[in-house]
């Protein structure tokens, strides 16, 4: 695409997105499209280490924890603003990264992926049993006051553009590294790792700062569960599970795109909502098989994810349009 | 790809097109939330069960088996039916409250009903707390749910706190009115969540009431050796072991027992892996003399023929005996409907206000309680738990002493062969 139909298509989507709340009135669609932008959000956070790095970790949820449960902790025992708690989360995740990627980045390729999930698990089991924090049985949030200071709210709008700039946040982010030097040396340590290291690239520096960027907006999003939800417990916001569906969806979407994960969110939500809405009370499982199915058939249909797929159907449509001209092969850049 | 997203739009859309079509005036819908996916979807599905044939008894499509008190019918709401809407949680908090929203928004329930797990319960209530939607629980036994000051939220069963201090009404019992004195005690738990809040409330609850803690051991869940444990049991020797164990720890702490010849003079499990079907099946005649926390017994119905009845009911339909938390979601929907039948209306304030004035006496139910009756919290005062006894491999009710169906029965002493 062009740069003004580039923009164009950037101001069309933002307005769209903007105005959703005011038009779609229900709270059901206003919570569906909340789910998609959290879920994009983590999985635009995943892609800055899986994506550009190329250091797959299937333990994200343990940033994701960390996240709600120090804005949570904060709101609970010291009586703090869930404000404070989204940046003093942030931090925390930035922090314990560090610590876990300076060891764990000695591990290379699956060995890497294992460990992220065994630091997942850990920290489960030590906020399982740690008693300040209500270990197994869970923080419950105040449902009162309501107000933008409280960041509690009877209404799902506010909600969504709390989702809404985190998601734009974490986008502008990724955006700046992959457009800085950062970003180039990350994906030459993705693709070549030792001729990265030959040129002097200092790796482990590299994929700790990708590490510590990807925790602090997981982190984030932790904290947004936590003030939507008003419930964590370790199985919910620390779960295996939730670390894979933070990896699924940039997978799906398109690893090492920019907008990758925000499609495959969407895919992966609708996916999982309508199934269960329309086959989930049956109790047979069927929502489930629909839900599996489904993600095979897009994962044998675009290996490269479903952005890979929309940008050769662009590219094919603009080789259509003008014959003769051979269609590039890589009209982006990939960013 | 595309042409299969068209064809999940259409029939999406037909499908809400045709639930919104059926609705009708006469029906009063309630919503339900159980986990009929996922790792507790064996439980779920036997609750939807249960669910049904209570809404079935309502709808008067089986006749209501003589003695049950509640939910056996909407005389105030002139020929209206009850209509279950069954949702998914999958075990998860977050899909609990999407659900939740769902039903209230989309399909316009007048109450909701679930969602078994805690955590689950934790989020779908605080949705119903927000859209002012009666919330009542069956089978959570999380001890905060009814300390949140919500005023939507309702819980028939008993909780945590509840069930662990039943085991201190038990020792009183025994000594009041069976003469068998009790005076120290063994804590043996896992050191997972369920294990250690156990034992803090243990101990809390003996040093209250003035019993002696001789051995506390808190082993490690999944472990594969537990002779050093036992030995440390054996030398303390107490009155009673308290023990909570899942499956596999219960089978093998029963092993390592025998191999060590260590009978407990009194063994009293926290329910899980006791009681787990697979428990007697293996251990049969080994079993015998276990005591265990439990919700609710088969065996009850040899002295309340409605518990009887009612279990034919639900064994014809689906060919499945009531459990603990089966039957518990029984009662849920026949309290709701009792609710809404006085309430006369479907204005969620009148439920509520129903609900709160709910008195309904122990014998009316299917459940060992006194009954329900709920206190300001939300929280039904009259419930309890029961004590099952394996007796000649097989579990029979043995307190509360007054719907107990045998005596309890105790171990010769170590030395001699039973």
């Amino acid at each position: 695409m062009t740069p003004p139909v580039k923009f164009s298509a950037f101001l069309i989507l933002f307005a769209v997105t903007v105005a959703f709340p005011l038009v779609v009135s229900l709270p059901t669609y206003q919570n569906f499209a909340i789910l998609v932008l959290m879920v994009a959000q983590l999985g635009v956070a995943w892609n800055i280490l899986g994506g550009y790095a190329g250091q797959v970790s299937l333990g994200h949820a343990a940033f994701f924890g960390i996240g709600a449960y120090t804005s949570s902790a904060l709101v609970t025992l010291a009586g703090l603003s869930p404000w404070i708690g989204l940046v003093a989360g942030a931090g925390m995740a930035c922090l314990f990264a560090l610590v876990v990627g300076a060891i764990c980045f000695r591990l290379k390729g699956h060995y890497f992926a294992m460990a992220t999930i065994a630091v997942a698990e850990i920290v489960q089991v030590v906020i399982s049993n740690c008693d300040p924090l209500s270990g197994a049985v869970g923080i419950y949030l105040p449902l009162t006051p309501r107000g933008a200071a409280a960041f509690v709210f009877s209404g799902k709008a506010p909600y969504y553009y709390i989702a809404l700039t985190l998601l734009a946040a974490s986008l502008l982010v990724n955006h700046l590294i992959a457009r800085s030097r950062v970003g180039y040396y990350l994906r030459a340590i993705k693709d070549e790792p030792d001729a990265a290291r030959s040129l002097g690239i200092n790796l482990p520096r590299l994929k700790l700062i990708a590490l510590a960027v990807s925790s602090a907006l997981t982190a984030m999003g932790g904290t947004l569960y936590a003030q939507k939800e008003l419930f964590i417990d370790p199985p919910s916001v620390l779960g295996t599970q939730l670390s894979l569906k933070i990896a699924l969806v940039a997978i799906l979407g398109g690893v090492g795109t920019l907008w990758g994960p925000v499609i495959g969110a969407a895919v992966l939500v609708a996916i999982e909502e309508c199934s269960r809405i329309f086959f989930g009370s049956s109790g047979l499982g069927t929502d489930m098989i629909v839900y599996g199915t489904l993600i095979i058939v897009v994962a044998v249909k675009s290996p490269s994810g479903i952005a890979g797929l929309l940008r050769a159907g662009v590219q094919a449509l603009q080789a259509r349009r003008r014959p003769g001209v051979a269609a590039p092969q890589e009209v982006e850049e990939r960013a | 790809m595309r042409s299969l997203i068209r064809r999940l739009c259409l029939s999406g859309i037909s499908l809400l097109m045709t639930t919104s079509l059926s609705y009708a005036e006469t029906e009063i819908k309630v919503g339900v939330l159980y986990p009929l996916t996922g790792a507790a979807a064996a439980s779920g599905v036997e609750e939807k069960a249960a669910a049904e044939l209570a809404a079935a008894i309502i709808n008067r499509e089986i006749p209501a088996p003589p003695g049950l008190v509640a939910g056996i019918g909407l005389p105030n709401l002139k020929g209206a039916k009850l209509k279950l809407v069954f949702g998914d949680h999958q075990t998860n908090p977050q899909v609990g409250a999407t659900e939740a929203e769902r039903l209230i928004t989309q399909e316009h329930v007048v109450a909701l009903l679930g969602c078994y797990l805690s955590n689950v319960t934790a989020t779908a209530s605080q949705v119903a707390e927000r859209y002012g939607i009666p919330f009542l629980n069956g089978s959570s036994s999380s001890t905060p749910l009814t300390q949140r000051g919500f005023k939507w939220f309702f819980r028939t069963s008993p909780h945590d706190e509840l069930f662990v201090a039943n085991f201190f009404d038990f020792f009183k019992d025994l000594e009041t009115k069976k003469g068998i004195k009790i005076k120290t005690l063994g804590l043996f738990n896992e050191n997972t969540l369920w294990g250690t809040e156990t034992t803090k409330l243990e101990t809390r609850l003996a040093d209250e009431q003035g019993y002696s803690i001789t051995e506390k051991i808190i082993y490690p869940a999944k472990t594969t050796e537990m002779t050093a444990e036992v030995q440390r049991l054996k030398a303390a020797d107490p009155d009673v072991v308290l023990q909570s164990s899942y499956l596999g720890d219960a089978l093998l702490s029963m092993k390592t027992y025998k191999e060590q010849g260590f009978t407990p003079r009194m063994l009293l499990a926290n329910d899980t892996g006791f009681i787990d079907s697979e428990f007697l099946k293996t251990l049969g005649h080994d079993a015998d003399f276990v005591l265990s926390r439990d919700v609710w017994s088969l065996d009850l119905g040899d002295r309340f023929p409605l518990i009887r009845l009612v279990n034919d009911l639900i064994r014809q339909r689906n060919n499945i005996n009531f459990t603990g938390s089966s039957a518990r979601e029984f009662t849920a929907v026949a309290v709701i409907a009792d609710a809404i039948n006085r309430a006369g209306s479907t204005d969620p304030e009148a439920i509520r206000k129903a609900l709160a004035a709910t008195d309904i006496p122990g014998q009316g139910t299917i459940m060992p309680w006194k009954g329900i009756r709920f206190d300001t919290t939300g929280q039904n005062v009259l419930g309890s738990g029961i004590i099952v006894q394996v007796q000649n491999a097989q579990y029979v009710t043995v307190w509360p002493l007054d719907i107990a169906t045998h005596d309890i029965a105790l171990p010769a002493p170590a030395g001699t062969k039973h």
